[in-house]
């Protein structure tokens, strides 16, 4: 069999990872579902502040820890489904470099938490009176956070997949790395929030920039040889 | 007894001196520090910080090692990890290891060494005063919190040669988050010195520094060593079981 081109692997891959989710809309689900109920359980715990500022603050910081669960979720939820179809082994004996399978896992997955984004902030701005600055850069800083997010969970999800309570570990290997994103974003998010502009925003941003090249990069030189052998 | 354990054991033997001369260095021969310069930053809203540190300063001369030690952990950590990727052999994921788990302790020893000295110098002297969440204090807990993640997933993988790979990926994806902690203070809002030149300007208590940084660190060696030596024979072990 001669080897598919790289490109020609990942549309396939691509492919089949979105004609999976549309017919079974099991990982929008999940993910969306959690999404939501983290919304409602925010606001439940945010309707006794004494102002509508202190809320106008703490929202961002709350949005971003729920899109991280929600991504996390789906992280796991993806990689279980493959590991009980014992799909990943098979795509690992393709003749293709796995780091296509890595590629072509994490843009489905960036595409995926995109929509469920937006279908949380539309659900945060009237549940928890979230007012979204119209700042062009929070485009930015949403892509690169998912990315950074997503780069590092789809490279340890596909290992924890096969250890003991691997809903939990991924969880405690996932955060600590990806805190370092968190903190760029809540940074970046409040300096925006605030009126103060791209330049207070700086420094989070390159943060996020350095994280956004950083961990795709290391999961696409790392993938293949955590799965090889 | 083998050439590697008699050396670490030397290494051993020179590190717990070493640490008999930093104790002794910190607490008779360095002055106690009395000083009108700008070693704490002020920020209106991260405590009342101080300049007047009298006897407090002392606990400096441990913390400022261990995290060296830290820091040369996560370089270790990288080194194991990127060798073991590319060789396979099994001494590099003894060291990842043992990095990790006295990356632990040197973290946790900065962590609470720069807690307490904080309570002092920013708080209002009781426990947990000091702690205000800025961006140095949280990168280092994260990073500890990395370490401590690492050492819970390679008692929940049991296939070695999984474990072994996962270590491995690990070490490299945690070993940037040093960098971070180097630099947090320049992205957010600060109550931690930038720098300690002023401090330093003493001359008793620059050598001070300089004696500890080096003494502490080969206490660090020497448990990086110990664990080292321990690890690959308990993996030596788990591999011929697995056989």
């Amino acid at each position: 069999m001669s080897e598919p081109s790289s490109l020609r692997a990942f549309t396939t891959l691509m492919r089949r990872e979105i004609l999976v989710e549309l017919r079974t809309r099991s990982l929008l689900a999940s993910m969306g579902l959690f999404a939501l109920l983290e919304v409602v359980v925010v606001g439940l715990g945010f309707r006794a502040l004494p102002d509508d500022e202190t809320l106008r603050r703490a929202a961002p910081a709350v949005l971003w820890v729920c899109i991280l669960f929600a991504a996390i979720v789906g992280i796991n939820r993806s990689a279980l489904a493959d590991r009980d179809k014992n799909l990943h082994a098979a795509f690992l004996i393709l003749p293709f470099d796995p780091a296509i399978i890595y590629v072509a896992r994490l843009c489905a997955s960036f595409f995926f938490l995109c929509i469920v984004e937006a279908v949380m902030l539309a659900a945060a701005v009237p549940l928890l009176r979230l007012e979204i600055p119209r700042e062009p850069w929070l485009l930015a800083v949403l892509a690169l956070t998912n990315v950074s997010v997503l780069g590092a969970g789809v490279l340890l999800a596909s290992a924890t997949a096969h250890a003991k309570a691997s809903e939990a570990l991924l969880v405690i290997l996932l955060l600590p790395v990806v805190t370092v994103v968190f903190l760029g974003a809540t940074g970046a998010t409040d300096a925006f929030a605030s009126g103060l502009g791209f330049e207070a925003a700086q420094g989070h941003v390159l943060l996020l920039c350095i994280c956004g090249a950083m961990f795709p990069g290391l999961g696409i030189l790392l993938y293949g040889k955590l799965h090889e052998g | 007894m083998p050439k590697s354990v008699m050396f670490t054991l030397a290494i051993a033997v020179a590190a717990l001196i070493g640490a008999e001369v930093t104790l002794w260095l910190a607490y008779f021969y360095a002055p106690v520090q009395i000083t009108t310069g700008s070693l704490f930053v002020s920020q209106p809203t991260m405590g009342v910080p101080t300049n007047n540190l009298y006897e407090s300063y002392r606990i400096f001369f441990i913390h400022l090692p261990s995290a060296y030690a830290t820091a040369l952990c996560c370089g270790l950590g990288l080194v194991g990890g990127v060798m073991f990727l590319l060789t396979r052999q099994d001494k590099w994921d003894a060291l990842t290891v043992s990095a990790a788990e006295i990356g632990l302790v040197a973290g946790a020893i900065t962590l609470l060494t720069g807690s307490f000295w904080a309570d002092y110098a920013w708080g209002t002297g009781k426990v947990g005063s000091g702690w205000n969440w800025e961006p140095r204090l949280t990168t280092m807990l994260i990073l500890w919190l990395a370490f401590a993640a690492m050492l819970a997933m390679r008692s929940s993988i049991p296939a070695l040669a999984l474990r072994q790979k996962l270590t491995a990926v690990y070490g490299i994806l945690v070993a940037p988050l040093y960098p971070l902690v180097q630099k947090a203070i320049e992205i957010g809002q600060t109550s931690h010195p930038r720098s300690f030149s002023d401090l330093l300007s003493a001359p008793e208590i620059a050598i001070t520094k300089q004696v500890s940084s080096i003494c502490i660190a080969l206490v660090f060696v020497a448990a990086i060593a110990l664990r080292f030596c321990w690890n690959r024979a308990a993996i030596q072990l788990a591999a011929e079981r697995a056989a």
